[in-house]
């Protein structure tokens, strides 16, 4: 192989790979086609799927390793790692094993046709560019949420997954945890009456990123991780993991954990496809340094036909969490400091977490659903979802559509808090309404070719 | 907090109480345009913090002018944005004031926008902020630039035609091009 570790055709490369078995070469890369495929680049329904890991770091890193973990059950086969951070791809790459390509840029992952699927687990600004462009290449997407930084970047990954007819799930896995099934049937059986509110709390985001800019750390391609923003010079404050607390990237913790609790909120709302008519935010900066994500803020958003508002305090006045024993489906509460309190005609209802830890208060777990009960749909897992959605077509739980939607809320919140007004929604056209500036705000431009 | 001066506001983005600081930054917006180029000429000189505060309160002045209703006071901050795309200014300044000048500038923006093309350190932050101010001359200047532009440069120009519903042909489409190689080698190849 090339330094540059490119990918061939698959047609070239058995041809290659014959050849190097003829002469006793065990250490060529191995590019396993996706088997007989149901339809175009839909792996059957016995198929393994062959991935490529975009961004491997942090939750990358995670999903790596999940991915690897199920090779030995023939569901996956590892065919790239890719990382704009030297230290992370080699880090990778002992994870991935020796057949997975390493790469920089991602575009050469795209390039590979013997790959069905990728995970984006990328800093925030990235999801979109890349899950267009994992689209426009027919590939599958995993993409970590929140899916986008701005509203144009969720339509257009509408758009593209939609025309390209692959399965996105995005990473809101909240609502595949077994407590959400859980508290979704609870309220869907109407146990607290019609739910009327919904008050999502999280402690604040942190002030910080008091360092000047400084040198690029020899391992990583800072044109390459900035992508489609606007250049700047490095800061150690805003790489790896602080990009989350910069509005441009990260958007604070109602951009990240927004994506979680929220999206437990639409799911059990039963209000995916829908959104707010109004947004109106308060908030606070932080008084000093880079980091400039609200460190509070309170967003309400108001929905109607049905009538019932969601908001987002941040912090609010979270609940105590629940005694447990551990042995309750979702363990012990390790995160109880974000959450919701679900307000119904009839009562109410809490839950912890809203990620891969979502705990549902006791009521909603020891609730013995009788003979004329509602079910609702129980997620074998996020992966197993996504990978049944890759091989039969069914839409995944955190659909393309369902993940912008969040996203979007939390992109509205941000935005009411910028600018520091009311914003007025029209759902169906996913558009802000009579205000002029704020629909420019709702895209911006991005740096060529890191572009949509 | 008080309604702000522009005097009250220019002392209080410098003060050394980084809350005093903030709060001016945040309540910076009715004070106006002509706060504008007084906060620039300390967002390009103060130390650091304060440099950074001045700077946000210039996006906080956009973004109050930029209010449905309001729209003589955008136009008179988008003027005083132009005021500093000069070269008279520190070159991040400028950078930072062409991000602002989509943001609220109308067509009168875009011939001072497109200068900056031509300056290499610039030439990106111009194109991305005409691809986004709206009207015909923005896309009518862009094109002009797709004329004369050097062979590496015209493709990031025909993207931005290409977002604003413009056909380019002839122009490569480099987005899903890679370029980037890494030295990493698989471990254990």
């Amino acid at each position: 192989m090339s330094k540059k570790s490119r990918g061939m055709p698959r047609r070239t490369f058995l041809k290659a790979a014959g050849s190097a078995a003829a002469v006793g070469a065990v250490a060529v890369p191995q590019i396993i086609p996706s088997g007989v495929l149901a339809t175009p680049n839909r792996p059957g329904a016995n198929d393994r799927i062959t991935f490529g890991h975009i961004g491997v770091g942090g939750m990358g890193g995670h999903h790596l390793r999940d991915i690897v973990s199920r090779v030995g059950r023939g569901q996956t086969h590892v065919a790239a790692v890719c990382d704009v951070d030297d230290r992370r791809l080699e880090n990778a790459s002992r994870t991935a094993g020796p057949q997975a390509d390493c790469y920089r840029d991602y575009r050469d992952v795209l390039d590979r046709d013997d790959i069905d699927a990728v995970v984006i687990s990328t800093p925030d600004h990235w999801h979109a560019v890349q899950t267009v462009h994992a689209a426009e290449r027919g590939k599958h997407v995993y993409v970590e949420k929140p899916a986008c930084c701005t509203i144009e970047e969720g339509i257009a990954m509408i758009e593209a997954a939609n025309k390209a007819g692959i399965a996105v799930q995005v990473g809101s896995q909240g609502r595949s945890q077994p407590e959400a099934y859980l508290a979704h049937r609870y309220l869907a059986n109407g146990n607290i009456g019609r739910v009327h509110r919904v008050d999502c709390f999280h402690y604040p985001s942190p002030s910080g990123g008091t360092a000047p800019d400084r040198e690029v750390p020899a391992e990583l391609d800072w044109d390459l991780w900035l992508g489609p923003l606007r250049d700047r010079p490095f800061n150690p404050g805003y790489c790896h993991g602080t990009f989350r607390w910069m509005m441009e990237s990260g958007g604070g913790q109602i951009r990240d954990r927004g994506a979680h609790v929220m999206s437990c909120a639409m799911w059990w709302m039963n209000a995916d496809g829908t959104g707010p008519v109004e947004v109106e935010a308060t908030g606070e900066a932080p008084t000093r340094g880079l980091w400039d994500s609200a460190v509070r803020i309170n967003v309400t958003y108001t929905f109607k036909n049905p009538d019932w508002v969601l908001t987002w305090n941040q912090p609010g006045d979270p609940p105590p969490p629940e005694e447990r024993t551990g042995r309750e489906p979702g363990g012990r509460i390790s995160r109880p400091g974000y959450g919701a309190v679900y307000q119904g005609d009839e009562g109410t209802f809490t839950h912890w977490g809203g990620d891969g830890g979502t705990w549902a208060e006791r009521k909603a777990r020891e609730w013995e659903p009788g003979p004329n009960a509602v079910d609702v749909y129980r997620s074998p897992g996020h992966m197993e979802d996504w990978f049944e959605g890759i091989k039969t077509g069914k839409k995944t739980i955190m659909n393309v559509e369902a993940g912008v939607d969040v996203a979007i809320l939390t992109v509205l919140g941000n935005l009411s808090f910028l600018l520091g007004r009311k914003l007025q929604w029209d759902q169906s056209r996913r558009e802000i309404i009579g205000d002029e500036q704020a629909q420019r705000l709702a895209g911006r431009p991005q740096r060529y070719p890191y572009a949509l | 907090m008080e309604e702000l001066t522009l005097d009250l506001l220019i002392e209080k983005i410098q003060s050394s109480d980084h809350a005093e600081r903030a709060a001016a930054r945040d309540h910076a917006g009715p004070v106006g345009a002509r706060a504008m180029v007084p906060l620039a000429k300390i967002a390009a000189t103060g130390e650091l913090e304060i440099a950074r505060a001045a700077n946000r309160a210039m996006q906080n002045l956009v973004y109050y002018a930029g209010r449905p209703g309001a729209e003589d006071e955008a136009k008179a901050v988008s003027l005083e944005l132009l005021k500093l795309l000069g070269d008279d200014q520190p070159m991040q300044l400028r950078r930072d004031v062409l991000w602002m000048t989509w943001q609220i500038a109308d067509s009168q923006a875009v011939g001072p926008v497109a200068e900056l093309l031509a300056i290499p350190d610039l030439h990106e932050d111009a194109r991305m902020a005409l691809e986004r101010l709206p009207g015909e001359e923005a896309t009518a200047a862009l094109q002009a630039a797709l004329a004369t532009a050097a062979d590496e440069d015209k493709p990031a120009i025909a993207h931005s035609l290409r977002v604003r519903g413009v056909e380019v042909p002839g122009v490569p489409d480099l987005r899903l091009k890679p370029v980037k190689e890494t030295s990493v080698q698989p471990v254990g190849r």
